[in-house]
């Protein structure tokens, strides 16, 4: 076994030194009658070439596109290959979390940095470290909300979040019989302001709203923090694509109180979901019910500058079950392809980027309203998402695309019956201009269903 | 050892004007401004201007400034760092694994699909529990995924009942995890040899009786949900009377979990589900070699026993038998099943740390079942061998057979008013990342040694070598430990002040 320092001089060396003849014998401590008797029923170990074809296998098996207009939760940008290089040096990716900050500046210095951009995007003024991902990340926003609003109990959850947040939102509060989550709906694509204001009241701890939501609509944050604030609420944004924060106003600057969401877009592929990047902002006022691993600037001994894990009497392995959260391990070197996107690209660069996004959506719904299948739905100021109802057979539409290697966007009637028949387009910086037009000529070839 | 120049943060060398990324033309027109005035973007007070020279210099540097696992031994008891192989990070970087969306058909991932319900398979044989959920992105995830299996259990038999049961040699997530799913927590106290009292415990300092195993079931009785026990416990043993364990709560129906944080001692060795846990989780991050990252990300899957199959989160993968000629390979296909009434939900936004779950995979078929068992066995030499050149220069405060860790306190070196602290310290100046401290808590300045399977005798004598100067020194030079680290970039830092006046980002002056 190539991972395994064996060999049989320095094997007797260790076992005579430890005074056993075989290293069985130092199992003595698990009960005979509970040990396996057998060896596990899997396959020898294997070569790395022979790995190697295997795996690649497996990846083969997946099918390979010339575009996806898919997005929902999970974007395709551009990853500079800096990141990967970084990333790959064994300093930062084999290192544990930082918990001796003598022998781990880097990382600690590199979350500093990170949590200042985070704040810098979101317009707000303390972060962690990072949380798993955009569902657990809104799980973390509401628990806090209502420990920060004692008395409140109730969570409003607008139906224009990502449909899997919201199911990983009812999943944890499920367990809390004393919390309750309800639904507010939407009215053209964005929250229902009716709707919310008779669902507020003074049980209501927070109302998050999704920033741009599931739809792709940059709902109006300003518009909703009035009457959330004058009930007495806190508002959460959520945002699933963070690239939109180059063309979306900072939520903290909005109107909202704590941000969360996902910030996958900063570095990173689509991976089939996984790992992406939680995060959590909130204000100054907040920062010691905040979850999660936080890192502070201080001085050593000679008064030199470095940076400590801090405020860890929020955490499980002080405060035990009266912990801000369980969370220990987060999504750290994700965090770091994000830092280091982030300082490349620059505050020019990021907006140019979003820019460029919101082009090609604008110029992707132009191109597609020319079908005779496509129409509109009212239109809503929007980022690089983006819904059109579509009068064809989706099946076949379905079909013809990936006949031809394109993937087109989200069928939402599994998510939202009320959009029975509506496609969620989105368009990134890696859409070229002849990508969008074979798109559309595919299209212009599925046949239309005659009513 | 360490790059000795200071590195300061990027905003503070950022000039206007520069940038590490350049954009593509634009081939379509510009985007026309359909955003109300007050939601367009402002401005960012923070985001540097740097070229990518300048950016990939910065990272390189503040690289320098860490300890990795390549550097040497990282003894980090409970945390398992082992050896990461650079082909689980190659193949997890395959664009047939990284360019697939977790919303595309599933007749475009049946890869995917394949590899999540390959890695299942092998993880069910290994933990000898049948039903594996790969969606937890962490061990805590995977405790509260665990505790809401029980609770969901408990609430489809009538009552979720109110308590968990926690030894207090446990992770503190335990608790934390508990608090979360909606429980009390009851400790449960350990023995002098650091085993679950089965019996009531008196505290030696304060001669407050503590409630054993046998009284709290006895007195909570069907109020128990569930206990959370790590096995091997935070000392590194066995729980020798684990079964007996299990069998006592299953008695009164509450359900066992285990924390696998200690998996690595028993893979191939000794099975879960063969000693009575209904539940538990395990992190690939530490067994599985995937790796740490810098605090992530993990990936903390949960297998259960058949009673807890109907909750587990959704989706579900399937797999279906194309059916072929007789001595034909079977063909497989993979499904995605989200019709499961009694599932708890879903616990990630999609399924899980994907690209973690390939690399476990790729550990997974490189060792094999006999690789897998050579490592457990490896690893458990390596923490005894360490134990048998330290013993007697440091004091072991639970005698109990070591298995892949050992456990050491610092009570010989407190004579000298040296405690666990400086030992840690001045490991670092001597090139070591020191090993676990202060935990488990029922060790008093415990030092927590994990050396893994990876380190060959050589290392394993450089640093035992040191150890055991450093515990010469605490005799000779007991100040040189107060005053360490003193060759890292930095010494000791004010946590205090850290804490009281906390500065989280940096603002611009």
């Amino acid at each position: 076994m190539r991972y395994l320092p064996s060999s049989p001089v320095e094997d007797r060396a260790l076992l005579d030194t430890i005074g056993v003849q075989r290293a069985e014998e130092l199992l003595v401590g698990i009960p005979e009658n509970l040990r396996l008797k057998r060896p596990l029923d899997l396959p020898p170990q294997a070569s790395e070439q022979e790995v190697t074809w295997e795996m690649l296998r497996m990846a083969n098996r997946n099918t390979r596109f010339c575009a996806q207009f898919l997005g929902a939760g999970a974007y395709d940008h551009f990853v500079p290959a800096a990141i990967d290089a970084m990333v790959s040096r064994q300093e930062w990716f084999t290192a544990y979390t930082p918990y001796q900050p003598e022998i781990s500046q880097g990382t600690l210095q590199h979350i500093f940095e990170y949590q200042t951009l985070i704040c810098d995007l979101t317009g707000l003024e303390v972060t962690n470290a990072s949380l798993y991902d955009g569902g657990t990340a809104c799980v973390e926003a509401a628990l806090m909300a209502v420990r920060v609003q004692k008395k409140r109990n109730t969570v409003l959850v607008s139906r224009g979040i990502h449909p899997f947040y919201r199911r990983v939102l009812a999943t944890n509060f499920a367990p809390h019989d004393d919390l309750k989550l309800v639904e507010v709906g939407l009215k053209d694509g964005v929250t229902d302001l009716a709707d919310l204001q008779a669902k507020l009241g003074p049980d209501v701890a927070a109302v998050l709203v999704g920033y741009p939501n599931f739809l792709g609509a940059a709902e109006d944050l300003t518009a909703l923090a009035g009457p959330i604030h004058a009930a007495g609420a806190l508002l959460v944004s959520v945002t699933q694509e963070a690239l939109a924060f180059g063309w979306l106003e900072a939520p903290g600057k909005a109107g909202a109180d704590m941000a969360c969401g996902e910030a996958m877009s900063f570095g990173n592929k689509p991976n089939f979901g996984g790992p992406f990047l939680g995060f959590l902002a909130v204000k100054d006022a907040h920062k010691r019910e905040i979850p999660g691993r936080v890192v502070g600037q201080t001085k050593d001994l000679d008064g030199r500058t470095g940076y400590v894990l801090t405020l860890t009497a929020r955490e499980q392995h002080i405060r035990r079950d009266k912990a801000t959260s369980n969370i220990c391990s987060n999504q750290g070197l994700v965090a770091l392809r994000a830092n280091i996107f982030l300082q490349l690209a620059g505050p020019e660069g990021l907006k140019g980027l979003a820019e460029q996004n919101a082009a090609k959506a604008q110029y992707l719904r132009s191109r597609l309203l020319e079908l005779p299948d496509m129409e509109p739905v009212p239109e809503v100021p929007f980022f690089n998402e983006f819904i059109l109802r579509y009068t064809g057979d989706m099946a076949i539409l379905q079909e013809t695309c990936l006949k031809e290697s394109l993937l087109p966007g989200l069928d939402l009637g599994r998510f939202y019956p009320e959009y029975q028949g509506c496609i969620l387009w989105c368009a990134t910086e890696l859409h070229s201009r002849q990508m969008i037009e074979s798109l559309v000529e595919i299209l212009a070839r599925v046949p239309s269903v005659v009513a | 050892m360490f790059l000795r120049q200071r590195e300061s943060l990027s905003f503070d060398r950022s000039v206007p004007g520069k940038r590490g990324m350049d954009l593509p033309k634009l081939d379509v027109p510009p985007a026309r401004d359909t955003r109300p005035a007050h939601l367009k973007r402002s401005g960012f007070d923070a985001l540097p201007e740097l070229s990518e020279v300048e950016v990939i210099r910065h990272f390189t540097r503040l690289s320098k400034w860490n300890y990795g696992v390549d550097d040497g031994i990282y003894p980090l008891g409970s945390c398992t760092m082992k050896h990461n192989p650079r082909l689980n990070e190659k193949v997890a970087g395959l664009p047939g694994f990284t360019d697939t969306h977790p919303m595309a058909p599933e007749a475009l991932i049946q890869g995917d699909l394949e590899l999540l319900y390959t890695l299942q398979d092998w993880l069910k044989e290994i933990t000898g529990l049948p039903g594996v959920t790969l969606q937890p992105s962490a061990g805590a995830a995977g405790e509260l995924t665990g505790v809401m299996l029980i609770r969901a259990y408990h609430v489809s038999k009538g009552a979720k009942r109110r308590v968990i049961l926690i030894p207090d040699s446990g992770h503190g997530t335990n608790p934390a995890t508990a608090a979360m799913a909606g429980y009390e927590v009851v400790e449960l106290p350990s023995q002098p040899d650091g085993m679950i009292a089965f019996d009531d415990v008196t505290d030696p300092v304060n001669g407050k009786v503590r409630k054993g195993l046998r009284t709290l079931v006895s007195e909570l009785g069907t109020e128990i949900a569930g206990a959370m026990i790590t096995n091997p416990n935070t000392v590194g043993v066995f729980e020798y009377r684990f079964k007996e364990i299990s069998d006592l709560l299953h008695s009164v129906g509450a359900l066992v979990y285990m924390d696998g944080a200690n998996m690595n001692a028993l893979v191939g060795v000794a099975r879960p589900g063969d000693f009575g846990v209904d539940v538990m989780h395990l992190n690939l991050h530490k067994t599985f070699s995937t790796p740490h990252g810098g605090g992530g990300p993990g990936a903390g899957p949960v297998c259960c026993g058949e009673q807890l199959l109907p909750f587990l989160p959704v989706p579900v993968v399937v797999r279906n038998t194309v059916k072929v000629g007789e001595g034909e390979v079977p063909k497989h296909t993979y499904r995605w099943d989200w019709d499961c009434p009694q599932s708890i939900g879903k616990v990630h936004t999609f399924y899980g740390n994907f690209g973690i779950l390939v690399r476990a995979m790729t550990y997974c078929l490189s060792h094999g079942s006999d690789g897998l068992r050579e490592a457990t066995l490896r690893a458990i030499v390596n923490a005894n061998y360490i134990r048998a050149r330290l013993k007697g220069a440091y004091a072991l405060h639970i005698d109990s057979p070591s298995l892949h860790e050992v456990v050491f306190s610092d009570t010989l070196q407190a004579k000298h008013d040296v405690h666990t602290l400086d030992i840690a310290k001045r490991l670092i100046d001597h090139g070591y990342h020191p090993p676990t401290i202060y935990f488990p808590l029922i060790v008093p300045g415990a030092l927590m040694i994990e050396p893994t399977e990876s380190e060959d005798k050589g290392e394993l004598d450089a640093f035992c070598d040191t150890m055991l100067a450093i515990a010469k020194e605490v005799e000779t030079d007991p100040e040189a430990l107060h005053q360490a680290p003193t060759l890292a970039p930095l010494r000791r830092m004010d946590e205090t002040t850290a804490a009281r006046k906390p500065i989280l980002r940096w603002t611009k002056a």
